[in-house]
């Protein structure tokens, strides 16, 4: 068994890695709000990039967006049987 | 040309006829000899304008050697050496000497100075490509490589068309910025040749329908060259122009949003690879110095680490023949090393801090801001996540992790996995030391990657996209369907408009268009012919007997008179002399 299929398939080991997971979204997020701040090192091209977290905060809306918005697109219109060329 | 300068591209095209002939360890040394020295050729060469004939009265140029073609011939012939070691297991010499002459073919539009010397290229490229794509020999990779073809002649045809427009019209074959032209007919076309090539939509239907279809190695020489070489043409001539911001823009978001119905690994990363097009598309458009160089250096990043990405899908494809997301999983515990190496052209592709993709897409976002361009910098950052959301989480997702499929597959040859681990390399050697790759750009480069606020909200754009995958896991499980595009009108369009033709259209034109025919053009033409030939019987034919009768009748009277006697002759001239007395007596 290797290294990351131990990791992967015992639960406590893996509930310890999306403990980690979350508290390194905490420190990005909080990063991303005080650093700046701190060392006042803005080079923003627009007024919405100084908005506490806003890499965070637009990935979060873009991913939501994009697989919310994508899937309806598909299924009302675009996606189609696998044979729809061949029939 | 001339013995100080070797065009690099005849080196390939020429070198690769040599390959057949030979065998064993000496032919697989001239595969890697061959795009080797193409790339030696290449950093070699000194700024200067090289292979200049005369033809048909033009000046035709060979070498354009300057910074821009430089830095792209450095990465064609990379990559064409990346591609070959990736290559080096398959026994079908037909496709070496197809991606050599493809690779060559790209080199020779690179140092194209005129349109018609970069015409004959784009062409060889086109075809050789199509050969990666037929090679397959499958029922659906013929049907694709036939597609692939026609398109890409339609595309060369429209390039063609656009020339001998811009030939007759301004006496030359220069091939350069064509900003004066901006407007006219010739300036559109080769455009919009410039624009398919680079699958521009709604013109780039062909790349998804054909690279997911091409052989393994095939298909890693693709994602590099056709729209890399006219993503360095429209660099060349049309920087700087406005639709070229906003089809790029679009460009890039609408890659994504496939890549989220995409069902087939490569075919994902196909859409993706319009996507980064998309980037350097709008970097040309925005045609500051800054831009340019973003587009130049994104062009350069994104052919190592897709190649990367599509070596690693091929390399899955290749051990376990599955080629479907839905019918993988579970491969990491197979598959390792390839599960590493593709990571690390995900995070490069993604533009995580340290990889290469982070030094150079952010140039072209940079260059949207700095232009005060909103919409379009949000834009190009909703599909940088995006792309991290497919290539980064969901195809390794679905493909080494996921629902275990009990498939078991197996580690690559190690030819395979050296040209991933040279890739890959290379996505980190340019995200580490950015200075390598900017110090070759076209312009001189005054911008700063790793900045706090960059690498930070970069950081956290990437972590809580993350977030958001895991939260919608379930809403994206591919399901085994395929997505319409544009290529939907010539695959289904085409036979709509057959079966069109075939059956309304043909009983249109025997009823209905035939009945008109009959009662609008038949019938009263024939009527008209009538009464002309009426017409011509009774008054012309009587008009001309008439004058016949009367020619004749008074010939017979004529002829009375004129007897041949001259009895008769002193007669009639005695009786005009009594005659002409009578008059001279009683007029008096």
């Amino acid at each position: 068994m290797s290294f990351l299929q131990r990791q992967l398939e015992d639960p406590v080991r893996f509930a310890r890695i999306k403990r980690l997971f979350y508290a390194g979204l905490a420190v990005v997020a909080v990063a991303e709000i005080v650093l700046p701040r701190l060392f006042h090192g803005t080079e923003s091209h627009f007024s919405f990039e100084d908005f506490p977290a806003w890499g965070s905060l637009y990935g979060l809306v873009s991913c939501v967006a994009i697989i919310v918005v994508s899937k309806l697109i598909g299924k009302l219109w675009l996606m189609r049987r696998e044979d729809y060329y061949d029939s | 040309m001339t013995l100080e300068w070797l065009h690099p591209g005849l080196l390939l095209i020429v070198g690769a006829w040599a390959l057949p002939l030979l065998k064993g360890r000496l032919k697989r040394t001239a595969m890697l000899v061959l795009p080797a020295a193409a790339l030696i050729d290449c950093l070699l060469m000194t700024p200067g304008t090289y292979g200049v004939t005369s033809f048909l009265g033009q000046e035709l140029v060979f070498g354009r050697v300057d910074r821009l073609s430089l830095v792209f011939s450095y990465v064609f012939s990379i990559m064409g050496f990346l591609g070959m070691v990736y290559a080096l297991h398959v026994k079908d010499d037909s496709q070496h000497v197809a991606a050599l002459t493809y690779v060559g073919g790209a080199l020779g539009v690179t140092f194209a100075g005129d349109f018609l010397s970069l015409y004959v290229f784009w062409e060889l490229m086109a075809i050789s490509s199509s050969l990666l794509v037929l090679l397959r020999r499958e029922t659906s990779a013929v049907g694709a490589g036939f597609r692939y073809l026609l398109v890409h002649i339609f595309g060369g045809l429209l390039l063609l068309a656009g020339i001998v427009l811009h030939w007759s019209q301004t006496g030359s074959l220069a091939f350069g910025d064509m900003a004066a032209y901006s407007g006219g007919l010739a300036w559109a076309m080769i455009l919009a040749a410039f624009l398919l090539n680079a699958a521009v939509p709604p013109l780039g239907a062909w790349l998804p329908d054909a690279y997911p279809e091409a052989t393994v190695t095939g298909a890693v020489f693709m994602t590099a060259f056709t729209t890399k070489s006219a993503v360095y043409a429209l660099l060349r001539g049309f920087a700087g122009t406005e639709l070229l911001v906003w089809l790029g823009a679009v460009m890039a978001v609408y890659g994504v949003v496939y890549a989220v119905l995409e069902n087939d690994a490569r075919r994902l990363l196909a859409y993706h690879i319009i996507s980064q097009v998309g980037y350097m598309v709008c970097g040309v458009g925005i045609g500051t110095a800054l831009a340019t160089n973003g587009a130049t250096a994104h062009a350069f990043a994104h052919i190592l680490y897709k190649a990367l990405l599509f070596m690693g899908a091929g390399a899955v494809l290749q051990t376990t023949g599955l080629r479907k997301l839905n019918e993988m999983g579970g491969l990491y515990k197979t598959m390792p090393i390839t599960l590493g190496l593709y990571m690390i052209g995900a995070f490069a592709i993604s533009a995580v801090p340290l990889f290469s993709g982070f030094v150079s897409k952010s140039m072209v976002v940079a260059a949207a801001g700095e232009n005060h361009r909103a919409v379009i910098f949000l834009m190009l950052t909703l599909a940088s996540a995006g792309t991290f959301l497919h290539t980064g989480l969901k195809l390794p997702y679905y493909m080494f992790f996921g629902k275990d499929s009990g498939k078991q597959g197996k580690e690559p040859p190690g030819n395979m996995l050296v040209a991933m681990g040279l890739a890959a390399a290379a996505c980190i050697l340019i995200g580490v030391f950015p200075g390598l790759l900017y110090e070759r750009l076209p312009n001189p480069v005054d911008f700063v990657p790793y900045t706090l606020q960059h690498v930070t909200s970069t950081l956290g754009m990437l972590g809580f996209t993350a977030l958001g995958f895991f939260l919608l896991l379930k809403q994206l499980d591919p399901v085994p369907t395929i997505s319409l595009d544009t290529d939907w009108f010539y695959r289904r369009g085409a036979t709509g408009l057959l079966t069109l033709v075939r059956g309304p259209l043909a009983r249109l034109e025997y009823g209905f268009v035939g009945e008109i025919y009959e009662f609008v053009i038949r019938r009263p033409v024939l009527g008209a012919a009538n009464l002309f030939r009426k017409l011509d019987s009774f008054v012309v034919d009587s008009a001309i007997v008439g004058v016949g009768r009367s020619t004749q009748n008074l010939s017979q009277v004529l002829r009375s008179m004129v007897s041949g006697n001259a009895q008769h002759y002193g007669l009639i001239m005695a009786a005009g002399v009594v005659a002409l007395l009578a008059v001279a007596i009683f007029v008096r």
